[in-house]
């Protein structure tokens, strides 16, 4: 009873976004991919509540799979990356920490700007947890454009993933359970191959800054 | 029941392709059949829509008349590509710039890219739509790094997260364009295009507006679309040629067709407007954008990729313009189609001899190059739509549809295609009739590296005379139903 009161999913629901605010200052891809894990979590726990509202087998079958690839094995993978190539620190941002937290307190005013309200009508009762889903989309697109870390560009889409997967289970736009645990494989091939690029980009450049990467003309 | 055939075909290529060890012409049997059987089972399609409209097979897959038009593109190109595939493949493996291993990554990864796009285009389902085309950026990366330098690794990675970025957007537009489902889904609880389209009217407004801007940033993105272009002239310049006429001359339509989809959809809810002024402010904004990029390039393969992104503005704007322009728009996917994979084509034969993507460093092709030379030039007249070229018409059929109600677009427009021609003119020209001081040496590569492209040629140049009644009875069921 308690796990389905809409305080404790308004609980989650601020985790996954304070996990956002969370990549967005720390200083190690270590923190970044445990809070990566943390946030996926906390979207699973979201999972198996709705999947317990709806009593759907196949939509607990879908939380167990997103669970797999998201907190275990897409973490376990960039922490190998990190062991393998030792590369602990993803500091650099483009914006100061100043600047980035400005930037985040307008994003998430913006999604509590009066413009976005239609928005909810999707799920009137939810009004606030898919305004802050929405504002953790929003910051996790700036998380991919603020830092410069290539590790950390990958968190960013996986929480972006994690946001939009969010929104649309607190709105009731799911799709078929086949079809979302193909959404969730789709991800792991993502992820193996983002990996791989990531380790590309290390032996090539020796940094996994981007903005050494220069090769390009324009 | 053959549409099994269509989709299984390249998948199964790539998975025996996978068995194969040191026998690199078991990977070119592989694709070109599989490329053969493509092309085959996408006539039986077209014959089908062509009489009954669609072709259904289950509920999960439905092709109809736009569909069997990117089913044929993605077929007779796939098909071009695979078959220049194995000349050019067989050259760079010569002088030792590819391995066997990358050989059999090549073919892997060409056929796995056909089977999503494929895929995409068949399904009757938004999400895989979604997953495929997603696919073909998973597939395609490994192809843009294919040479494992720097610049390619730079512009894999860029293609890689901008495309991921860009269709998670896409995904979000997506997932907001079923609200007007939730409670409806067939037995297998699956979410059609036909059951978002039947239900529009209950779409809230603002909410059917959102979901386009957000499918439209994805899946322009995916397009090539100003602004969201900046990976593509990296990506396409990096890839082997055959991927880049692919890459250039097929997935950027299928993403296309994807927007179209949901264009109809919110069309149907907030009236056509709305996605038709969006429509022809991206599609200006590509056609300008890219017309100065062009004037000033100095790479030949990034000058044919901003050349995609100008005709990917061409397209959106005949959407946007409507009527006739988008009948023109359909029939200039035709040719662009058609038409890049040639200029694609040829920069492989130049690059293969001159061993530079420098214009400056490609001088007098004609005598090296003679036949490719003569290959080029007819890519150039076609792609900036020189008459008697089809471009040309498409290109006035756009023009006629925009003056009347948006004269200031025709005339940017219009200024673009100008400098596009004169860009064009200027690099083609120094390239084929330009002094040529290195001793290169003469002739052609060998005749698997020009026949595709006068096979091409062959086509445009009937295309552009002669439209057959069917391909322009289909055009006009597509224009009909988007």
């Amino acid at each position: 009873m308690f796990l389905a009161s809409s305080q404790f999913l308004y609980f989650m629901e601020i985790m996954i976004f304070v996990s956002v605010i969370f990549m967005h200052m720390c200083k190690k891809n270590t923190s970044a991919v445990f809070l990566y894990m943390f946030q996926s979590s906390m979207l699973t726990l979201l999972l198996i509540i709705i999947s317990i509202k709806e009593a759907s087998l196949p939509f607990a079958m879908v939380t167990v799979f997103t669970f797999i690839i998201k907190v275990i094995i897409a973490p376990v993978f960039f922490l190998n990356l990190v062991k393998r190539h030792k590369f602990k620190f993803a500091v650099s941002t483009y914006l100061n920490m100043p600047m980035t937290l400005l930037t985040l307190t307008v994003l998430l005013t913006i999604t509590h700007y009066k413009f976005l309200k239609p928005l909810v009508s999707l799920a009137p009762s939810k009004e606030n947890l898919l305004l802050l889903s929405f504002a953790t989309i929003l910051a996790s697109i700036f998380l991919i454009i603020n830092r410069r870390g290539a590790l950390s560009q990958m968190v960013g889409i996986l929480s972006l993933e994690n946001g939009i997967v969010s929104f649309a289970s607190l709105a009731g736009l799911e799709e078929n359970p086949g079809l979302q645990i193909g959404i969730t494989f789709n991800l792991l091939v993502w992820v193996i191959i983002a990996t791989v690029f990531v380790s590309m980009i290390y032996r090539k450049f020796g940094t996994l800054n981007v903005t050494t990467m220069k090769d390009l003309k324009e | 029941m053959v549409i099994i055939f269509l989709i299984s075909a390249p998948l199964l290529a790539a998975i025996l392709s996978l068995f194969v060890r040191r026998n690199s012409l078991l990977l070119e049997v592989f694709t070109i059949t599989a490329a053969a059987i493509e092309l085959v089972t996408g006539l039986v399609i077209a014959y089908s829509v062509h009489h009954k409209g669609s072709y259904s097979f289950t509920s999960y897959f439905s092709v109809d008349a736009l569909g069997i038009i990117l089913v044929m593109i993605i077929a007779v190109i796939g098909f071009v590509a695979s078959w220049y595939s194995i000349s050019y493949v067989r050259e760079e493996a010569k002088e030792d710039i590819i391995g066997f291993s990358r050989v059999k990554q090549y073919y892997i990864f060409l056929n796995l890219f056909l089977f999503a796009m494929l895929s995409a285009v068949v399904t009757t389902s938004p999400i895989i739509m979604w997953v495929s085309i997603e696919g073909t950026t998973l597939s395609t990366a490994f192809l843009v790094s294919f040479y494992n330098k720097p610049e390619a690794i730079d512009a894999a990675w860029k293609y890689l997260i901008i495309n991921s970025v860009g269709l998670l957007l896409g995904f979000f537009g997506t997932l907001l364009f079923f609200s007007p489902t939730i409670g409806v889904s067939d037995h297998h609880g699956m979410i059609h295009w036909q059951t978002i389209l039947s239900n529009a009217s209950t779409f809230n407004p603002f909410v059917a507006k959102t979901a386009f801007i957000f499918v439209l940033i994805g899946y322009g993105t995916k397009m090539g679309l100003v602004p969201m272009h900046t990976w593509l002239p990296d990506a396409h310049s990096n890839a082997p040629v055959p991927i880049s006429s692919l890459l250039s001359g097929v997935l950027l339509s299928v993403a296309f067709y994807a927007i179209l989809h949901f264009k109809v959809i919110v069309d149907s809810s907030v009236g056509t407007e709305f996605s038709q002024t969006l429509l022809i402010v991206f599609g200006s904004a590509s056609v300008l954008i890219a017309s100065f990029f062009i004037l000033i390039q100095k790479d030949y393969k990034r000058l044919f990729a901003y050349s995609s992104i100008e005709h990917m503005g061409i397209m959106a704007l005949g959407f946007g313009f409507g009527g006739i322009g988008a009948f023109a728009a359909i029939l200039h996917m035709i040719y662009h189609s058609l038409a890049k994979p040639i200029l694609f084509f040829s920069a492989g034969n130049i690059f293969l001899k001159y061993h530079s993507k420098e214009i400056a460093n490609v001088r007098g092709t004609l005598s090296v190059l003679p036949i490719t030379s003569i290959t080029l030039l007819i890519g150039f007249l076609t792609i900036t739509g020189v008459p008697p070229f089809g471009i040309f018409i498409t290109k006035l059929y756009l023009l006629t549809a925009g003056i009347k109600e948006h004269p200031v677009v025709t005339a940017i427009v219009l200024f673009s295609f100008a400098l596009v021609f004169a860009g064009f003119l200027r690099h083609v020209v120094s390239m084929i009739f330009g002094r040529n001081g290195e001793s290169i040496p003469k002739g052609e590569l060998n005749t698997g590296t020009i026949l595709p492209s006068i096979v091409l040629v062959s086509i445009l140049i009937i295309l552009g005379f002669y439209l057959p009644s069917s391909i322009k009875l289909l055009i006009e069921t597509a224009v009909s139903n988007y």
